[in-house]
């Protein structure tokens, strides 16, 4: 992984020499990412839903 | 070492699921809207009909009985009735208009059946000691498949009928209100 400027030396009492510098800077970037990825899959599933439901379902006429 | 402080990391949490339940809420509230507002305006809704028949003796009299089936233009409207049996339709081809309200109704004196008719929405299951009702206004002629949709025994896969759409002025019923399908 590489450091950020000014990152603090790898704990020496961390086993897989990862800090708690490390994860927050990581923190930073990964819910903006989760955020991106869930919001782009439930905008594509909406979209479909919309584009079904009125160029398809209320074209076909009424039930009831 | 740099001192994480997991308050601010919370609150910021805290705030991408506030933010997305938000979000969330504010689809779920959309789609339900328009679900509404078809509904209410455009009349769209599950077709719900809750009729007792007696599926022992529907074809012996009454509204099921061999020369009342097909459609039929009364006072009440344009009905089609079918009867829905192992392995076939009775009749086996309807004929309807093009852009008028069409009630169907059906029933079975056997085992579950269901019915849709290809390319419209009309879609209900057909069970036995009920009859099945849907409205519908059909938006464009032709001949339109109606398949059985339940599995109902082993010749299932041969069980359909024809839905056959005309336009309003081919649709001319006979002086009792029948009409049948044209041969083609």
């Amino acid at each position: 992984m590489a450091k950020a400027p000014g990152a603090a030396l790898p704990d020496p009492e961390a086993p897989d020499g990862i800090t708690d510098t490390d994860l927050w800077q990581v923190m930073q970037t990964v819910p903006l990412g989760a955020g991106v990825l869930a919001g782009g899959a439930v905008a594509l599933l909406v979209l479909g839903w919309l584009i079904v439901y009125l160029l398809v379902f209320l074209p076909r006429g009424t039930v009831g | 070492m740099t001192q994480v402080n997991p308050q601010l990391s919370e609150r910021r949490v805290l705030m991408t699921e506030l933010l997305w339940s938000f979000g969330v809420g504010v689809l779920v509230v959309a789609i339900i809207g328009m679900v509404l507002v078809t509904a209410l305006t455009m009349g769209v809704n599950p077709p719900s009909n809750v009729e007792r028949i007696d599926p022992k003796t529907l074809h012996l009299s009454g509204e099921f009985a061999e020369q009342n089936l097909g459609t039929t233009v009364t006072s009440d409207g344009i009905i089609a009735r079918v009867i829905a049996t192992q392995f076939m339709f009775v009749p086996r081809c309807i004929q309807v208009p093009e852009g008028r309200q069409v009630t169907l109704r059906m029933t079975t004196p056997d085992v579950i059946h269901g019915i849709l008719v290809t390319g419209t929405n009309v879609n209900t299951m057909v069970v036995p000691g009920y009859v099945a009702q849907v409205h519908t206004v059909f938006t464009r002629t032709g001949d339109l498949l109606m398949p059985c949709h339940e599995y109902c025994g082993l010749g299932h896969s041969e069980m359909y009928a024809v839905v056959q759409v005309v336009s309003q002025n081919k649709f001319r019923p006979d002086s009792n209100g029948r009409a049948v399908c044209a041969q083609r």
